[in-house]
């Protein structure tokens, strides 16, 4: 009952969330596009990282390779092949790294997947260094409507994804990895190949985004797909909306998103400072973030 | 192979080997002492960078000079760190795995605020000062003054610490809060006060590492974090609480960078250190703590 409750209203916000090109102008629509982004990225962050504790601080690898492969197939593939090939570029990655990695646990596994996203940064730098180009530019990408509508479907598609995980075997053996490995692996979870799986299903919709959201822009440059503040980014907000809940990154995206337009394009650095401030905050204060607030109080509700 | 075996690399190599090895000889003592992955402590050197060119630029005051001021002025920052922020953490989480995550998200936090505000005050540009550059020749090899400086004032240091860790009984008392911390406040160690002074201590030795630097390297706001990756490798490398096997690492990394861009190109530069990351953090996934905590 309340399940379809749910499913329903989703249904609804989201028809509505795809007619609004007709209904607001284009500055309103950027915004929408970079919300629905930032719901794609830390909706898929939380099927490895809020279900497993595998936090990954490198998140921007997978957006990163994914805008590369679609920049590297400009014009020469259709976007609609593009985009899916970003994806499973990044799910291929993460495939092939997640055993070697996910051995790696609790903070080590935090600063190696930032390692790792810096290495893979500095890699594509000399590809493109050696291919003599700086930037590249892009001609004829889509109008924000277009971009708008991809991205709103990620987002959906990731919202969906991490709902269903959460429900399934693989979910309830990601838990119980994250509340003790040894005693999930005892109990027969298959521990090594769930993490796996679940870095593979966070991978993929954000080598997609990553593929999708490049285009927004008419040149493409490495360090701007592979910036460490995309991951931080996703961190601090499934951090500040709560990660055990599809509404937690939901609600922590919408709240940096708001933030972002309020202070990024004036004073980029303030924006930072206070995103790393609410990070320290949340961390020490309401480790449960904004849903948890939400929860006990829900509870007292139904009672 | 003649330039590769030139003793031109090798003093490269000994002079950033000795940076690193003074930067991972503080993050050893706040993580091993502490627990606490400092994922901030490039940004410390960072900040002893900056002073040593504002006083330099501004008042003609030698970065030799300003070393003393910057490690006072780092080791005030790590006492406010730990009294504001990490005695509170350390004394209610019990679990070492849950203090650890906490403590590099939180240092993580910090980090950004710390860069940003730098980049606020002293803009995001790149800057630089000339000092010590008179050559010196020595057996076909080329120094720079400050290098030299740099080389002799890491090693002094290192040594200097290594000495009084090993007999002093503050230094017992830091190894011990190593060891075990339970069992070092049992036999009447001071557990507080030895935080707080490890905490200073680590981070007057990465705002030292700051100033040497400012002599030679370009400073910007964001110049801390391939530090703090090397220190990192550092105490993985060298053995967590283990100060000589991390200065021996120190000077081996300067060596792989060193002679791993001579191989290749110097766009490698940054590769080299993140691989060798990622490499040591993948053959060692047990964590810096190795065999150790299996036992526990």
């Amino acid at each position: 009952m309340k399940a379809a409750f749910w499913v329903i209203g989703a249904g609804l916000a989201g028809a509505g969330a795809a007619g609004l090109p007709w209904l607001i102008g284009d500055y309103y629509l950027t915004v929408a596009l970079n919300l629905a982004m930032w719901i794609a990225l830390a909706q898929s962050w939380t099927i490895l990282s809020g279900m497993a504790g595998y936090i990954s601080l490198g998140h921007v690898v997978f957006y990163g390779l994914g805008a590369y492969c679609v920049v590297v197939t400009w014009q020469a593939v259709p976007l609609f092949v593009a985009i899916p090939l970003g994806g499973l570029v990044a799910g291929i990655f993460a495939a092939v790294i997640g055993a070697p990695v996910l051995r790696v646990r609790g903070p080590y596994f935090v600063i190696l997947t930032f390692g790792i996203a810096e290495l893979v940064k500095y890699i594509v730098i000399n590809i493109e260094a050696s291919s003599g180009q700086a930037s590249r530019l892009l001609f004829g990408t889509p109008s924000v409507t277009d971009l708008y509508l991809i991205m709103l479907a990620l987002a959906a598609a990731a919202t969906g994804l991490a709902w269903t995980v959460r429900r399934s075997r693989l979910g309830s053996g990601l838990v119980a990895i994250r509340e003790d490995e040894e005693a999930a692996q005892t109990f027969g979870v298959p521990v090594t190949r769930f993490k796996v799986y679940a870095f593979i299903l966070a991978a993929v919709i954000p080598g997609m985004a990553g593929g999708t959201f490049v285009l927004r822009s008419t040149y493409f440059e490495t360090t701007q797909v592979f910036d460490p503040v995309i991951s931080f980014s996703i961190v601090t907000m499934a951090i500040i909306g709560g990660s055990d809940d599809a509404r937690g990154p939901l609600l922590g995206a919408t709240f940096l998103v708001v933030l972002s337009e309020l202070l990024w394009s004036t004073l980029p650095q303030l924006y930072l400072i206070v995103l790393g401030t609410l990070l320290v905050v949340f961390v020490l204060f309401l480790p449960g973030g904004l849903v948890g607030l939400l929860g006990p109080n829900r509870h007292r509700l139904v009672r | 192979m003649d330039t590769v075996l030139s003793g031109q690399l090798l003093f490269s190599a000994l002079v950033i080997g000795a940076v690193y090895a003074l930067t991972g000889l503080g993050l050893n003592l706040v993580y091993g002492t502490m627990r606490l992955l400092n994922i901030a402590h490039g940004d410390v050197v960072m900040l002893g960078a900056y002073l040593a060119f504002w006083l330099f630029s501004l008042g003609q005051i030698s970065p030799l000079l300003a070393a003393p001021l910057a490690v006072l002025g780092a080791a005030g920052l790590g006492a406010l760190a730990y009294l504001g922020l990490f005695r509170r953490q350390i004394e209610t989480t019990p679990a070492v795995e849950k203090l650890e995550a906490n403590s590099l998200l939180l240092f993580f936090g910090i980090s950004v605020v710390i860069q940003n505000l730098a980049s606020l005050a002293f803009t995001p540009s790149p800057r630089a000062v000339t000092y010590l550059d008179t050559i010196y020749r020595l057996g076909g090899v080329s120094m720079t003054g400050n290098r030299l400086a740099i080389l002799g004032i890491s090693v002094l240091i290192c040594v200097a610490t290594a000495l009084v860790l090993r007999y002093s009984v503050y230094g017992l008392a830091i190894k011990a809060l190593i060891q075990n911390r339970e069992a070092a406040a049992v036999v009447g160690v001071n557990v507080r006060r030895v935080q707080i002074v490890s905490l200073m201590l680590g981070f007057g030795l990465a705002g030292l590492a700051g100033t040497l630097l400012s002599m030679t390297e370009q400073i910007s706001p964001f110049m801390g974090f391939p530090f703090t990756i090397a220190a990192f490798v550092v105490i993985i490398m060298g053995g967590l609480g283990n100060l000589v096997g991390g200065i021996l690492a120190g000077f081996l990394l300067g060596f792989v960078e060193i002679y791993g861009v001579v191989l290749t190109s110097s766009n490698a530069r940054s590769i080299i250190l993140y691989g060798v990351f990622v490499g040591v953090l993948l053959l060692r996934p047990q964590g810096l703590l190795g065999g150790r905590r299996i036992s526990q």
